[in-house]
């Protein structure tokens, strides 16, 4: 390993060596180093093979957006080789290599790059036709980016939320100065670098700005503003909700951080801008900052000869670095002078040579590289700046005033070190001003928040002298052609040809040569790809703008975006009973519930030959109140409800407004004002919200609390011959001879010592059954108790797919499976449930002209002839000896009862007479016949066991 | 006349390679005229595959495409480039297989690769009741002779073996909608071959051309829009047109385009998002989406995931996108793919979608003589470009409604006869 | 995330309610035509700029209200939350 002497601004600790693994090898850096500042520090020129030619490349930028320095680190694909600090035994290798990077045989493609000229795969392989999909597959080879490993787990990381007054996006001078100034003006302020110290470009720079900096964090620290390092603002969305993604958190991968910040100031700084020439992208080529960075703060050489070509001060500036730690500065090409480079000569491991515009050549083993700047407007760009070109600085400026996202630093202007920071202090002043108006505001729309006094405050006004803007020479391509976007390998030729094409405006452009697509996404690339396309079209960049950057800043893994999945699945009380007792779940909406104990078919003949019980909290459950409910009921249903006897239940039929079944139930009048309603599992939560938006927005006069109960009952259904007497043995204080408690009717009681229970005598089984709903801690115990004092009776659970085949026999059907998103109240049968002289209901109308309407299909029972036979759920029905579809089996199962195959299904009102025979298509393609049924009930079409 | 097109081959590039020859422009830039037969709105798929059946099937040349961006600004952009045909109703499974029949054979037809990748496409049941629609759709599809059956997890394990198969995740997986035919294609090239194919038989494209005002004459509005009116015109930002014909091919602004003719549409505008992962080597090589989920991802022959997932929970003409769309996608994708967490989020982004109460188009004449409608495409435009470009094309030039369109006619929110497809296609990628 | 100003709750993240839809009258079901009540079910104003829509506060207070948005900009007509329009007084 190879370092300088001790450089003042280093940031590597030097007692502290870090063992590492680059591609097998051993090597060795420092506590603080990047993966590229030990790599370079070990003589490694070469990281990674460009995607298409597979040319070698070296660090260019050496920061978080080098094109070049993606390697894999583990199981991590895709680092940042520049931003990633080393840790001890990290195993990095290069990737996309092939067989390896030092003898990469992809390379070959260089060999005819004129004719893999961009977007040349639209021209060709079209023929023949079968064979696309082989050179699909060769294509697919050429992906860059590493490997995933897809048996790592997913480590979840909770996320943060936080409310600051003011975010600062940016860790430089700008930012530091406007974070501590909104604070010292009494702000919250959260300032976010990206990078892993405060400081932007003063770490790389000169004693003096190394001293500004050490101020500045000072200042910083002394106002209280939180500091994250390592940190990116990625996006500013509607009302500053600001997604932040932390890196170096202690637990977590990434952790996302998400503030509603009331002000935003935008402080990114500046990226440096590669030059377009011949060569661009050999190793040894090097933007100014990579140069510095290597230099001051890793204390690493990055040649041994240079040319420097310079455009500004800061090229300048790693002129005198490089010659101040030994390297030969053989010649400094000084643009503003005129002087050129044109090329760049050299083999595959470093540049040998500069070719200057006067045709000097001048040997080397690095170039330096100077030319300007593109300002990172992506925060502006979300909150609605659309940033325009300044030719005199040859840069793209906020053109819009945003009154919460406010820009200040590099990308507003230039100036001195002390413009830069009394225009940032300024800045976090204004922010600070307009937290406080923002925080007035919301306080102001917040009904019942203290009241508000006053105007809002002072200082709200942009005051700011404008930073001045310094000229700089408008330099983007030489005479020659070269790289413009490194990942991509798109070269400016390319971006010609495709204009001269047709694809002559930014977007088009960018899409047929994928200029901009990479990891970077065209924070280094768009404005040169602008100005080659400025040039080809013969217009200025203004007149040929430039995209829109998209979020995120900078890339999120997905398991910080992830986080935690927070869909709980909900179980009844009697979940830990189910599963002591072999019971096997199905997920049903958001429920885990017993599907089965072991034998369905058997549960079946228990409950009709004996007594069955099973767990029904899953039934939505709405208690209504008030003196209106009878109304609420009339508007919800499409049948009556004005006459239901306290004491009495009533089944219910709901349509949305154009008549479609939402869902059904039955709701039982407990008291004068009192009622419980039922609803489907799946459509308790719908139900509830739509008979708010109906008190609410048609009928606020009418008076009626809705209150959801769902979870505060366990529901249970006790069905079967014997379950009378199953209840006798547990009920208090409810007669339940037959006379007393008829079918249909609801009691209030005591049920296993439990008071509070209600009972209703309903069943979907067709049995005679009671449908407990106790209060929901003791729902155990009561299922335990009727197990108890029912096991002479042969009491067993059963379970959902039981009470299914049980209500198939019974020919019931279920929303949404029976029925579909066309399905209205007529086509189930039930077509005299409609009652047209009630004044109103949900979907009146369209209910009115669909019972007029034959042409809908209708539900209806059948019957395949070979009774063993059970079609499969979705089997269709065909006009015979056709494909034509004139039906489908929406039900089916074998009826352990009838010990037949039973089914409901859809079909047009032509196949529905009771009767009519039927061609099913079974799911292996056989064609077998069934038959309409009378009832939709196969079994018990009179109910008498029901009503027993 | 024009030259003779230049044909796109492999022998064209390797000689204009050598010579150093540039390529022709894929359409030419024409002034705007006074006046055409036919103007369509739009310059997507939609509309560019009206402008150049018009001119392929019924000779219909003098045609004007306006946009008002650039071609494939749209949605024709923007979108996940999913293509298939397993729909569930019988009306849809007609349309999009003959959609996906001129996808299967556009690169030959167009003269340009438009990489039509036909790698599987996977739908995804986690629960019992989808899983039912899954097999409702399969069975629909069989007896139209469209390749699409249910299979269960070890399949599933085996054509896509990064999906978590056992039964540990919050949404198991109890099966798929396996349907091979369909695929993902370069949307961005087919927006190219079809201007380049209409080009070379004479239709103008005219990019950065935003319509106005659209002109009729004799309708029930006080402003003679409207109901039993006729079309004579559009005025432009670049000058006016008159033109007895004019087609809304547009998404997003199709009820503005419409309300320009007096035109009610029952649209509501949501913005779909989508995103992009950083390139990694190739592991995903099917088509894979989630119903209950909300999500669907194919990863490109560059290594990128794509996802998508259902629209924006509100109207909006605004496509600045959220935050929230990233988190949700990302979670549901890692209850899929637990192993990518490490993955990188590159670029989200979203386009404009039109959605109807049924789930289906509005396409053909409306009240308004010589004002015809392609629009209203939820999220599934893509997919239906080709034929709907064949079927509108045929519209104008007969003057009656191809039979395969007649149930996605306007008047069917008169008649209250709605199309079935919402079961299956709330996100239906 | 946008900020619904509730009436009730104040202003709240969008994903705590829940989006009803473009708010408009329903016609007397007892006389309407179908063509009436099937403009009510499907013809939406759908307009670019101001739009009156129907929230539910599904997470907070549980009340239905109607506010006006701009759905080109997001902003809501009134109360005022400090957007980006927020420009002080000079």
């Amino acid at each position: 390993m190879s370092r300088l002497l001790y450089q003042p601004g280093e940031v590597i600790d030097r007692s502290r060596p870090v063992g590492l693994t680059w591609n097998s090898k051993a090597i060795r850096g420092f506590e603080g180093d990047t993966i590229a500042s030990a790599l370079t520090a070990n003589g490694v020129r070469i990281v990674s093979r460009s995607m298409k030619y597979h040319r070698p490349r070296g660090y260019v930028t050496n920061d978080y957006w080098d094109p070049n320095g993606f390697v894999q680190v583990g199981d991590d694909p895709n680092v940042r080789s520049a931003h990633r600090l080393v840790e001890p035994g990290m195993i990095i290798d290069a990737q996309n290599v092939w067989p390896s990077l030092d003898h990469d045989l992809k390379a070959v493609n260089g060999l005819v790059s004129r004719f893999l000229t961009a977007g040349f795969y639209y021209k060709t392989f079209m023929r023949p036709r079968k064979l696309w999909p082989a050179y699909e597959k060769v294509l697919a080879t050429f992906a860059p980016g590493g490997k995933v490993d897809l048996d790592s787990p997913h480590h979840y990381h909770d996320k943060r939320y936080t409310h600051p007054d003011v975010v600062v996006a940016g860790g430089g001078p700008a930012g530091m100065a406007s974070a501590a100034a909104a604070a010292e003006a009494g702000a919250r302020v959260l300032l976010v670098e990206h990078h892993h110290h405060l400081g932007g470009h003063l770490l790389w720079g000169s004693a003096d700005d190394r001293a500004l900096a050490r101020h500045l964090a000072a200042d910083v620290a002394a106002a209280g503003v939180e500091v994250l390092t390592d940190s990116t603002v990625t996006g500013r969305y509607d009302d500053n909700w600001t997604a932040i993604v932390q890196r170096n958190h202690p637990v977590a991968v990434e952790r996302l951080v998400k503030a509603r910040a009331k002000v935003m100031i935008v402080a990114p700084g500046l990226i440096e801008r590669p030059y377009v020439f011949a060569g661009n992208d050999k190793p040894g080529v090097m933007m100014s900052g990579a140069v510095r960075r290597f230099v001051n703060m890793y204390a690493v050489r990055p040649g041994t000869t240079a040319v420097v070509f310079t455009a500004n001060a800061d090229g300048d500036a790693a002129a005198e670095d490089l010659d101040r730690v030994g390297v030969e500065v053989a010649r400094v090409v000084d643009a503003r002078q005129g002087e050129n480079i044109v090329r760049a000569h050299g083999g595959a491991r470093s540049i040998s040579s500069v070719e200057l515009a006067d045709g000097v050549k001048v040997s080397c083993d690095l170039l330096v590289t100077a030319t300007g700047w593109t300002a990172p407007t992506t925060l502006l760009n979300m909150a609605g700046d659309r940033p325009a070109y300044d030719e005199s600085s040859a840069r793209f400026f906020p053109s819009r005033p945003i009154g919460t996202v406010l820009a200040t630093g590099g990308i507003a202007g230039d100036g001195s070190a002390d413009q830069l920071v009394e225009h940032a202090r300024a800045t976090g002043r204004l922010a600070a001003a307009r937290a406080g108006a923002a925080a007035q505001r919301l306080q102001a729309a917040t009904p019942r928040a203290v009241a508000v006094d006053g105007p809002e405050p002072d200082g709200l006004a942009d005051t700011r002298a404008p930073l001045p803007r310094h000229p700089h020479p408008g330099l983007f391509r030489s005479s020659t052609h070269g790289i413009v976007d490194f990942s991509e390998d798109v070269g400016s030729k390319d971006l010609v040809a495709a204009a001269q094409e047709g694809y002559d405006s930014v977007e088009l452009l960018k899409r047929y040569t994928t200029v901009t697509m990479g990891p970077a996404q065209g924070k280094l690339e768009t404005v040169n790809a602008v100005a080659v396309l400025a040039e080809a079209r013969g217009e200025t960049i203004s007149e040929v703008g430039t995209t829109v950057w998209r979020p995120p800043y900078a890339p999120i893994t997905l398991g910080a975006l992830g986080g935690r999945v927070f869909e709980p699945v909900r179980v009844s009380s009697i979940q830990p009973w189910h599963e002591a007792n072999g019971a096997t779940g199905i997920l049903a909406g958001q429920w885990i519930r017993p599907d089965h104990y072991g034998d369905p078919a058997a549960e079946v003949r228990n409950t009709r030959r004996n007594v069955g019980i099973i767990d029904v909290t899953p039934l939505g459950k709405l208690d209504l109140r008030g003196p209106d409910v009878a109304k609420l009921l009339n508007q919800l249903y499409v049948n009556k409800w004005s006459k239901l006897a306290v004491g009495s239940v009533r089944y219910g039929l709901m349509c949305a407004e154009d008549g479609v079944v939402l869902d059904d139930g039955v709701t039982g009048r407990l008291g004068d004002q009192h009622y419980l309603m039922t609803t489907t599992s799946s459509g308790a939560g719908s139900v509830w919200e739509w008979a708010e938006n109906w008190l609410q927005t048609e009928h606020p006069n009418w008076q009626v609390h809705v209150t959801p109960v769902t979870t505060g009952f366990t529901s249970i259904n006790v069905a079967g011959p014997k379950s009378r007497t199953l209840m006798t043995r547990l009920v208090d204080g409810i007669d339940l001879d037959p006379e007393a408690f008829a079918y249909m009717q609801v009691r209030t009681g005591t049920i296993a010592d439990i008071g509070g229970c209600f009972m209703w005598r309903i069943g979907f089984t067709g049995e005679l059954s009671f449908e407990l709903h106790v209060p929901a801690g003791h729902g155990r115990h009561v299922w335990e108790a009727l197990l108890a004092v029912g096991d002479d009776l042969g009491i067993k659970p059963f379970g959902l797919e039981a009470q299914r085949i049980m209500r198939l026999e019974k020919g019931h059907f279920i929303v949404g499976q029976d029925t579909d998103g066309l399905t209205k109240a007529p086509a189930t049968g039930m077509g005299q449930l409609v009652k047209l002289d009630k004044d109103d209901f949900a979907g009146k109308p369209e209910l009115a002209w669909a019972l007029e309407d034959a042409g809908a299909p209708v539900i209806v029972a059948i019957q395949p002839s070979d009774p063993r036979i059970v079609p499969d759920e979705a089997a269709q029905i065909v006009r015979e000896h056709t494909d034509e579809i004139i039906g489908r089996i929406t039900s089916s199962r074998l009826s352990p009862t009838l010990n037949r195959s039973i089914c409901l299904g859809q079909v047009l009102p032509e196949a529905a007479a009771p009767g009519s025979e039927l061609t099913v298509v079974l799911v292996d393609g056989r064609r077998v016949t069934a038959r309409v049924m009378q009832h939709h009930a196969h079994f018990d079409p009179d109910g008498e066991r029901l009503r027993g | 006349m024009r030259q003779r097109p230049t044909r796109y081959s492999a022998a064209g590039l390797i000689a204009r390679g050598t010579r150093n020859k540039p390529w022709p422009r894929v359409w030419r830039e024409a002034p705007l005229r006074s006046s055409y037969d036919v103007v369509v709105i739009g310059g997507g798929v939609h509309g560019l595959a009206t402008a150049y059946y018009l001119a392929t099937n019924h000779g219909i040349t003098d045609v004007a495409v306006l946009d008002k961006a650039y071609l494939g600004s749209g949605g024709s952009g923007r979108n996940t480039a999913i293509v298939r045909s397993n729909y569930l109703t019988p009306e849809g499974v007609a349309f999009y297989d003959r959609s996906l029949q001129l996808y299967n054979t556009m690169a030959t037809d167009l003269n340009i690769n438009v990489m039509f990748s036909e790698r599987g496409h996977l739908t995804l049941a986690h629960t019992d009741s989808a899983l039912r629609t899954m097999h409702w759709r399969a069975e629909v599809n069989k007896l139209q002779n469209i390749d699409s059956s249910v299979i269960g997890p070890d399949e599933i394990k085996k054509l896509a073996p990064s999906l978590d198969t056992s039964d540990r995740p919050r949404y198991p997986i109890l099966g798929a909608l396996h349907h091979p035919p369909g695929g993902v294609i370069r949307h961005d090239a087919v927006v190219w071959g079809y201007a380049r194919g209409a080009d070379h038989r004479g239709v103008e494209m005219h990019q950065n051309t935003e319509v106005t005002d659209i002109e009729v004459e004799g309708g029930d509005d006080p402003d003679g829009k409207g109901s039993g009116g006729r079309v004579t015109g559009v005025r432009t930002n670049r000058g006016d047109i008159s033109t007895p014909t004019v087609v809304n091919c547009t998404a997003g602004w199709a009820t503005l385009i419409a309300d320009m003719a007096g035109v009610k549409l029952p649209i509501s505008t949501r913005p779909l998002q989508a995103a992009v992962t950083e390139p990694v080597k190739v592991f995903l090589p099917t088509v894979v989406v989630s119903g209950s989920l909300h999500v669907y991802v194919s990863q490109t022959d560059r290594g990128e995931l794509v996802f998508g997932a259902s629209v924006d929970p509100y109207n909006n003409y605004n496509i600045s996108g959220s935050l929230e769309f990233t988190e949700e996608l990302a979670g549901h994708v890692l209850e899929l793919m637990p192993g990518i967490s490490r993955m990188r989020l590159l670029r989200q982004w979203a386009g404009l979608c039109d959605m109807t109460p049924d789930y289906s188009p509005v396409m053909g004449f409306t009240g308004v003589e010589g004002f015809l409608c392609d629009v209203g495409w939820g999220t599934y435009g893509f997919k239906a470009g080709p034929v709907s470009g064949e079927t509108m094309a045929e519209a104008i030039a007969t003057g009656t409604t191809p039979e395969m369109i007649e149930p996605f006619a306007l008047s069917r929110f008169e008649t209250g006869s709605l199309v079935g497809e919402k079961g299956a296609a709330a996100v239906g990628h | 995330m946008l900020l619904v100003p509730c009436p009730n709750c104040g202003p709240r993240n969008a994903a705590d309610l829940h989006y009803v839809g473009e708010t408009g009258a329903r016609p007397d079901p007892g006389t309407a035509t179908p063509e009436e009540w099937r403009h009510y079910l499907y013809l939406k104003g759908n307009r670019a700029g101001l739009l009156r829509e129907t929230w539910y506060c599904r997470s907070g207070c549980r009340r239905y209200f109607v506010l006006e948005r701009d759905t080109t900009t997001n902003q809501f007509a009134d109360p005022p939350l400090p957007g980006p329009e927020i420009e002080g007084k000079t």
